[in-house]
């Protein structure tokens, strides 16, 4: 009879155990989903900052006008994927118009003077977005067709695997074009030095260009795949990731593409394990730049910046 | 002679215009509600409301012949505003009483304005206690009152609900980190933890801001409770309801009057169904008074009416009915509320109010077939009546 009682009980504990493991992968996928949207964001600003040597602030507006372009291409065709490439399409032609008309124009002053123009032009596509769409939550509720996965406890939802699967693929595409190109190959040279690339005969201005579509397409990358993710578009989407982007950028060492990536995954990881399993009442939206002043406090070029 | 009588009855009449502007003839009320900036469609709810009973009180010949006079701000959710709009009424606008249709924020401020002042005010649904108690006097308010329920007695509502009809033995809590989601989520833990049930976690999220849910819906699956309790407005409810479905959650979720909006139902989609709501309107309710309300309000704005809108419409005909009882003189209409007794509100039977808070049944709601309909009533007294302090 006891011994019977203690199989029982040994099986309810092995059952919560069980349960518990699965809870950590479901948190480990929250929190690597979430840490591709930053990766998304931050790659942009850090690809701008590495050749302009500019804080792009307005990236975050951009992320968010990607949002409002795939959502609106979403109502209008019904179809997810071709909103994504919209959506993007959108945000890099946004990019592009800032980099040309109100950037290109101001880099003979010092760079205080783009960062005001950023931090402006931020607040007015804010306004813009609640003036044209309305101040309230817009909801993204898109068929992406992928299906959940499901293995026990563990689940890995639709958007979950979308955002993967996108970033993933995105991530790919970066680094061939960046390795594998000449123009790719130009890039980085210009990060490097501009003035010595542009004496080899490159179009460094073409290059700059090439920078912010592919950056802005990110950026508008990212506010599809949130907008689906939390069913939710808003105006102010952007006003959390413009400040959480700069410091993850920091935190990746600015300018450097891989260190980005992994700060992002860090810290998405860092704030859904302070919610979810150690469970402290921690501002989720401070994580990044307690990681940032951690890093930098041994580390001042960031995770993976050289000196 | 004759001329001179007349010049002088024109003179006369002239003065008598100057003296009483529109006031002789229209009875002038106050109104204030965030109808734009972020809580805009709540702002807008509450206009909505107000105006139609506006128009049912002015097109049944007003009080005693004279038409009211609403008169409309837009606090913007922004305190320093309602402070400005407060005196603005006060001193140029010369009401006999305020109605508030915004939230906690710019409503207490103005709280003790309209108190020092000596004109009533009834808010809606404003949940923070200093809306009726001066906490630096250590008194009540007594020129203030409140339609809506305190977050504590709602939470206890809910707390009751889910602890006697749904026989919750293990629930988890998730809540908005403001005064209204800790005072309605204690209240809630309150009771339920009285009635013999166990609380597993209790989870606080940033507001506004936060999106993602997953994290703390993770953990709250990892204790598999009977019931989870979320507080949040309508975008939090709608995104901690799905985003639940989506990590294959069974447990029953509880709600608050933040989840009561058209919003919420239209951003959850199919996810909110079988949610059920602690709230104070009752959609099922067949008194005409409700059902008109419900007709007409989707008739003139073409869209359900929600929690929002009925507060406010409650808190506008309270007003009215002490001043048609009491007259425009403010003092006899602050004694009028004090003597409100059995009530027949749209938020249903205000028993009395004590210190300023209402007495009423709370509502229990559930989503079936995309809309709220009526699942229970808690009108325990133990529950319902508002502590005194």
């Amino acid at each position: 009879m006891s011994s019977e009682f203690e199989d029982v009980k040994r099986l309810r504990t092995q059952n919560l155990e069980l349960r518990t493991q699965f809870m950590l992968w479901q948190q480990l996928a929250n929190g690597i989903a979430i840490g591709s949207v930053y990766a998304l964001i931050s790659l942009g600003l850090t690809m701008v900052y590495g050749i302009l040597r500019i804080l792009h602030v307005a990236h975050a507006g951009i992320y968010a006008l990607g949002a409002y372009v795939g959502l609106l291409s979403f109502r209008l065709i019904g179809n997810f994927w071709l909103s994504l490439i919209i959506g993007m399409a959108g945000a890099a032609v946004a990019g592009y118009i800032v980099e040309r008309f109100l950037y290109t124009p101001l880099l003979h002053l010092p760079r205080i003077a783009p960062l005001i123009v950023s931090i402006g032009l931020f607040t007015a596509l804010e306004e813009a977005f609640r003036i044209v769409a309305g101040p309230h939550t817009l909801a993204y509720n898109a068929r992406v067709g992928l299906g959940d996965l499901s293995i026990g406890g563990f689940h890995l939802t639709e958007t979950q695997i979308l955002i993967l699967f996108v970033t993933f693929g995105i991530l790919v595409f970066l680094w061939a074009f960046l390795t594998k190109t000449r123009t790719g190959l130009a890039m980085r040279a210009c990060a490097q030095d501009p003035e010595t690339t542009a004496s080899f005969g490159v179009n460094v201005g073409a290059i700059i260009a090439v920078n912010f579509l592919i950056g802005s397409a990110m950026a508008g990358a990212a506010g599809v795949l949130i907008g689906v993710y939390d069913n939710q578009v808003w105006p102010t989407m952007g006003s959390i990731p413009a400040y959480k982007a700069l410091a993850i950028v920091v935190l990746g060492g600015l300018g450097n593409i891989p260190g980005t990536v992994l700060a992002s995954i860090i810290v998405g990881l860092a704030e859904t394990f302070f919610i979810g399993v150690l469970a402290i009442p921690f501002p989720r939206d401070a994580v990044a730049f307690v990681a940032m002043i951690l890093v930098l406090m041994f580390r001042p070029y960031g995770l993976l910046g050289k000196a | 002679m004759k001329r001179r009588g007349f010049l002088f009855s024109i003179f006369l009449s002239s003065i008598l215009f100057l003296t009483l502007p529109a006031s002789g003839q229209d009875i002038p009320i106050g109104f204030f509600a965030p109808i734009t900036g972020p809580a805009a469609a709540d702002g807008a709810s509450a206009k909505n409301a107000v105006g139609l009973g506006l128009k049912e009180v002015n097109e049944a010949g007003g009080i005693k012949g004279k038409k009211i006079n609403l008169i409309i701000y837009d606090d913007r959710l922004n305190p320093q505003e309602a402070v400005a709009i407060a005196n603005k009424l006060i001193e140029k606008d010369k009401v006999v009483g305020v109605v508030s249709g915004s939230y906690s924020g710019p409503t207490r401020v103005t709280a003790p304005i309209f108190q020092k002042a000596g004109i009533p005010m009834v808010a809606g649904y404003a949940v923070h206690p200093d809306v009726t108690w001066d906490p630096k006097g250590k008194k009540p308010n007594d020129f203030c009152f409140r339609n809506g329920f305190l977050g504590e007695i709602e939470g206890a509502a809910a707390g009751e609900f889910a602890v006697k009809n749904l026989k919750a033995k293990k629930i988890s809590l998730i809540f908005m980190d403001n005064d209204f989601g800790r005072a309605i989520s204690s209240g809630f833990a309150e009771r339920a933890e009285k009635l013999g049930s166990t609380i597993l976690t209790k989870q606080m999220y940033k507001f506004p801001g936060e999106k993602d849910f997953r994290p703390y819906l993770t953990r709250i699956k990892e204790g598999n409770p009977d019931v989870i309790f979320a507080a949040g407005y309508y975008n939090e409810a709608a995104s901690i309801v799905r985003q639940a479905k989506e990590l294959g959650i069974t447990s029953q979720i509880l709600g608050e009057e933040g989840f009561d909006s058209p919003k919420f139902l239209e951003i959850a989609g199919p996810a909110a169904e079988g949610v059920i709501i602690a709230t104070n309107l009752d959609r099922d309710d067949p008194r005409p008074l409700v059902q008109n309300f419900l007709r007409n309000y989707r008739k003139t704005y073409s869209e359900d009416a929600d929690m929002v809108g009925a507060s406010s419409y409650d808190a506008f005909m309270i007003l009215v009915n002490a001043i048609r009882k009491a007259g425009t003189d403010p003092k006899a209409i602050q004694k009028a509320l004090l003597e409100t007794k059995d009530y027949n509100g749209l938020t249903g039977k205000i028993s009395r109010f004590i210190q300023g808070e209402v007495v009423k049944p709370v509502q229990i709601q559930v989503v079936r077939g995309g809309k709220f309909h009526r699942l229970a009533v808690v009108d325990n007294p133990e529950v319902i009546t508002p502590p005194t302090k």
